[in-house]
């Protein structure tokens, strides 16, 4: 049996380099299969793969995994397979169960790939080292070589020459190096949640200007996404960072003119605005799965037609806002915003716009905080919906305003002061799904015409409504559980550490 | 796991030629196999191109399961290893049931580096001693070339004899013809009359004298690795199928 250990990538002229000289006293030799491949390699928009050390290669019909370990795994996976979940059962899925369920596989290169062994022999001919070759060569990019040695049993030593041999002529561990970057200079590295970088000195206006302009680049990067609807996360993200933007403008009260600040709220309100129905619909297909095991078997029937009827509607909005991301105007107006923020020059200071970030930031954070804890006091058994949701606002705001300036305070205090946050976030995000989802199927049941299916629809939806009813009842004391937790004397006590002993920190 | 033993009482049959293209049909039918040389005079390593091992003298050797693990060589084929000659076989019978017991210190050694096998081939020294009683009590088939001649007859006859005085069942005697002269009219009545004569032990498969096998010392790899097509790699093939529905 074969061991494996480190895989390597290297240039495909240092492997000819490699099979030169004798390496500790073994003759090096290459020998290449005649046959040609179909490659691609595989990872998720964020590149999760490549930053968790691993490499997801398609060859033909198998996906081949390469471990951070040095194990590859292999199993057969239909053509154009693009979501993990739809994989056959098998090893490399077993593998890639922590990736998001939610991010496509996409291509970040693809062409033919030849395979190959460079064999270590000794004097007698004895083959006592071996690396499996794979040389890709992509559709756009430069050529290069997987390098995995694998050793015999009882040629230790060989290995470990023929190891130390690559890495020390030209050869990147996989789990060290950047592979995409070597086959093409101009692969782009994406973090939906950049890290921004704000002392404590720094004025209001550059802070807010900063993380804007850090924001607006996330924005962009995923247009592409959204518009060949490649999953539904990068709709997600383009949302989530407009809406960073906005809480920006909204949060950090004064950084600019009172006018441009009315101005550029607009203006972001409108970019927001073309994508709404769109996610929605999205959250709907995604809660699918859920929303049949809420209700019986003989309601799915109206689920399938409700299901299939929403799907086409998804279609059409897809298509629209596809549309509206791809014309001049759409375009004029964000890189015009874009300038904006890097240039800077046309941006007007406001009345805190001198003022230290941090300072703001304590403020804004304790007053918020008592704010939530006020509303939440409040809340029991009959609290109107509306008033939880004016509560999951607040905290949502709190939440942006922590993680813009998360930076700036000391790590464990602030931690610990999140966690709890996000468990109230978490349950209030709950609450506030069910009684969301209620109204918006109370509406499209509503909304539906003489359509075909319509009094199955209304059967089911009628079933799922009570179902939500009741889990949203549930929800209401565990978020007065939550809050009881987040207003204790014991985090009251870290917010204000937080916040006012603004020398200790 | 199964112990497959190739034997034979008399030298030049063509016995390590048959060890080396087992082996190799073995692995590369998927079994995790392991070849072991015991024959000192044999050349079952140097066919895959292994040094014989100065370490593995020591007369306690196959009490110490991680020493024998580490002497086991990988040969260029996958699912092949090899364990080299130049050993004491003082002790090969502890070694034998260490191979078969699932609680010893050598099998969990074996499952430690992941290499548990299928399949152990012996390639057994050529004379009838306490060595080779032991394997033929352990062994789940013993392989035995014969060469379609008088002498070679009488010395398998031996044989029988052998294993009846000591209890041992001739049921996992597993016989063919080796080194095989079509024109030689003598070979071809030995055969039809020690088939007539032992029809459970002697099997289909006949393995011809080729040149394909002689040139095995030049080529240092199984006849099946390099001519698999040739009549001998065909031979070889149909001897390892056949022994496996008999097995």
């Amino acid at each position: 049996m074969n061991l494996t250990s480190t895989n390597f990538y290297i240039s495909v002229e240092q492997l000819n380099n490699l099979a030169i000289s004798s390496i500790q006293g073994l003759t090096p030799a290459l020998e290449w299969d005649e046959n040609e491949h179909n490659f691609a390699i595989l990872d998720c928009f964020e590149q999760s793969l490549r930053k968790s050390r691993r490499l997801l290669l398609a060859i033909d019909e198998q996906v081949e995994l390469l471990t951070e370990e040095g194990v590859i795994l292999s199993q057969h996976v239909k053509p154009n397979t693009r979501f993990v979940a739809e994989f056959e059962e098998g090893p490399v899925k077993k593998a890639l169960a922590d990736l998001s369920p939610l991010r496509a596989l996409l291509t970040i290169a693809s062409g033919t790939m030849k395979t190959g062994t460079l064999i270590l022999t000794d004097d007698e001919e004895k083959t006592c080292a071996r690396a499996k070759l794979q040389k890709l060569i992509p559709a756009n990019g430069k050529a290069v070589v997987l390098v995995t040695p694998q050793g015999l049993r009882g040629y230790d030593q060989a290995l470990s020459d023929l190891t130390t041999y690559i890495r020390t002529h030209g050869g990147t561990p996989l789990t060290a190096g950047n592979l995409y970057r070597m086959i093409d200079h101009s692969c782009v590295n994406y973090v939906s949640k950049p890290a921004i970088e704000i002392h404590p000195e720094e004025t209001v206006f550059d802070t807010a200007t900063n993380l804007i302009a850090t924001y607006l680049p996330v924005v962009r990067a995923n247009e592409y996404g959204v518009i060949h609807d490649l999953d539904t996360e990068f709709l997600h993200d383009y949302r989530v960072s407009l809406r960073k933007i906005r809480s920006v403008l909204s949060l950090l009260k004064g950084a600019y003119d009172v006018n441009q600040t009315l101005q550029l709220k607009m203006r972001f309100s409108a970019l927001m605005a073309p994508t709404g129905a769109l996610r929605d619909l999205d959250v709907y297909l995604l809660e699918q799965a859920s929303f049949y095991t809420l209700v019986p078997h003989t309601m799915h029937a109206g689920l399938d037609a409700m299901f299939s009827l929403i799907a086409d509607r998804r279609m059409e909005e897809q298509a629209r806002l596809a549309a509206h991301l791809k014309t001049h105007r759409y375009k004029k107006e964000i890189k015009a915003l874009v300038k904006l923020f890097s240039k800077k020059h046309k941006l007007k200071p406001g009345p805190n716009s001198s003022r230290a970030s941090h300072d703001l930031a304590c403020e804004l954070i304790w007053k918020r905080y008592r704010k939530i804890c006020r509303l939440a006091a409040t809340i029991n058994v009959a609290t109107p919906d509306e008033e939880i949701h004016a509560l999951r606002i607040e905290c949502k705001k709190l939440r942006y305003l922590m993680e813009f300036f998360g930076i700036i305070f000391p790590q464990e205090l602030f931690d610990s002061i999140l966690k709890s946050l996000k468990q109230l976030q978490d349950s209030l995000g709950l609450f506030n799904d069910c009684s969301v989802q209620q109204l918006s199927l109370q509406s499209f049941v509503d909304g539906l015409s003489d359509e075909q299916h319509r009094f199955i629809i209304t059967q089911s939806v009628g079933s799922l409504i009570t179902i939500l009813h009741q889990r949203q009842f549930a929800e209401r004391e565990k978020i007065m559980n939550a809050f009881a937790h987040f207003s204790s004397d014991r985090i009251q006590r870290s917010f204000r550490t937080l916040c006012q002993n603004k020398k200790e920190l | 796991m199964q112990i497959v033993a190739c034997y034979s009482n008399k030298g030049g049959v063509g016995k390590t030629a048959t060890t080396v293209n087992l082996a190799y049909a073995f692995a590369a039918s998927g079994r995790n196999t392991l070849l072991c040389d015991l024959d000192p005079q044999g050349a079952s390593g140097f066919y895959f191109r292994i040094k014989p091992s100065q370490k593995l003298t020591e007369a306690r050797f196959f009490e110490d399961a991680e020493r024998f693990v580490k002497s086991i060589r990988g040969s260029d084929y996958d699912n092949l290893d090899i364990l080299p000659a130049n050993m004491n076989f003082r002790d090969f019978d502890i070694f034998l049931s260490h191979m078969k017991d699932t609680r010893s210190r050598l099998k969990k050694a074996l499952k430690a580096v992941k290499n548990d096998y299928d399949v152990v081939l012996l390639d057994c020294p050529p004379n009838i001693s306490i060595l080779s009683e032991n394997v033929f009590r352990a062994a789940d088939a013993i392989v035995i070339p014969v060469i379609p001649t008088t002498l070679s007859q009488r010395t398998f006859e031996q044989l029988l004899e052998f294993f009846q005085q000591h209890d041992l069942s001739t049921k996992r005697i597993h016989a063919f013809f080796s080194m095989v002269q079509g024109a030689k009219t003598l070979h071809g009545e030995m055969i039809v009359e020690l088939t007539r004569n032992y029809p459970k032990q002697i099997m289909a498969a006949k393995i011809p004298f080729a040149s394909e096998i002689e040139r095995m010392g030049i080529t240092r790899a199984p006849v099946l690795a390099t001519t698999p097509n040739s009549p001998a790699g065909k031979a070889y093939q149909a001897l390892f199928d056949e022994l496996i529905e008999r097995i």
